[in-house]
């Protein structure tokens, strides 16, 4: 059950020409998608086109489960998460 | 398993064309070998056309007959919706006379071939995709919207003329559909810019395909495994 709740630390780090956030590190549920992260980043930067990534050079689907990611790609007790504003297509 | 390392001061998220051959290689046979239970990426070489001097990159990825995953873990609404349908229809099979329409309300298996082409313009990966019924008739935009996750489905309404459109096929010279490349260099320039690629001062041509395919799959909803993920990094 405690696996269940526990939650993670995501750090968020912006890249490029993005803005730096002022809370760049926030708790989420583990059991939440990758999806929640990324809804979290449009909504500060009032954007709707973002480019989200981790740092192992891939893109999470935003379908992943955050603990899963963490558990894979998390260092020093958090999961970094890059973010700029390009976009993929177009 | 061959490698060439691009240098971290030239990095700009291209490849050339040897390059692309070596990352095609071992993007395939790291799919072949976390991924064995889905349909196989092989490489096939190009024709040689007469009047057209010879390609050196004298190919490109194939994977064919895929059945997307679906957008019903990807959006729970629908996901609940589908569950109800098909429920429903089980029930209809057990009270009511069989001619009932199950097929109606079950949803028609499309397949999709990907091919992964070299763009000597654009030096980078482009995707390829075509879609047809189990009986072969292919499908339009309209059609493949409802196939792939509702994000992609959203893109494809808002960006019409900048994510997915119909070209010639490079090599088979026949209309297919393809992932517009303009942007492909500029993300693959910040995924393979990371702490470990800048302290080792070079990136692995082995890993490009792989990271690039962690993108493009989304639009169709296919995952890489994260194993496949651990291994370019000690690759």
């Amino acid at each position: 059950m405690a696996s269940e709740t526990r939650k993670v630390v995501v750090h968020l780090r912006a890249t490029g020409d993005a803005p730096i956030l002022k809370q760049a590190k926030f708790k989420i549920s583990g059991t939440d998608k990758f999806v929640k992260v990324i809804d979290f980043l449009r909504r500060q930067l009032h954007r709707e086109t973002l480019f989200v990534y981790v740092n192992s050079a891939f893109s999470p689907n935003p379908d992943e489960l955050v603990k899963d990611l963490y558990n894979n790609f998390g260092i020093d007790g958090k999961l970094v998460v890059n973010y700029a504003c390009s976009m993929a297509w177009g | 398993m061959a490698s060439i390392n691009i240098n971290i001061s030239s990095l700009d998220g291209t490849l050339s064309a040897a390059e692309f051959k070596i990352a095609a290689c071992a993007f395939s046979e790291l799919w072949k070998k976390f991924n064995s239970a889905l349909p196989q990426w092989s490489w096939l070489p190009s024709s040689r056309r007469p009047g057209i001097p010879f390609n050196h990159v004298e190919g490109y990825l194939s994977m064919e007959n895929v059945i997307l995953p679906g957008f019903d873990q990807v959006d729970h609404h629908k996901g609940h919706q589908i569950e109800k349908d098909e429920y429903s229809c089980s029930n209809v099979d057990e009270f009511i006379d069989d001619a009932i329409v199950v097929q109606d309300y079950c949803r028609e298996v499309n397949h999709y071939d990907f091919h992964i082409v070299y763009s000597a313009s654009y030096r980078v990966p482009v995707l390829y995709f075509r879609a047809y019924q189990s009986d072969g008739q292919t499908l339009v935009l309209d059609e493949i919207e409802k196939d792939i996750p509702p994000n992609s489905g959203k893109m494809l309404r808002e960006s019409k003329w900048t994510f997915i459109t119909q070209e010639e096929h490079p090599q088979l010279n026949r209309p297919w559909y393809t992932l517009h490349p303009c942007g492909t260099s500029d993300w693959m320039k910040l995924l393979l810019t990371n702490e470990a690629s800048v302290a080792q001062g070079e990136v692995a041509t082995n890993k490009y395909l792989v990271s690039w395919f962690s993108v493009v799959g989304q639009v169709f909803g296919l995952k890489i495994p994260f194993e496949m993920l651990d291994n370019i990094g000690a690759s």
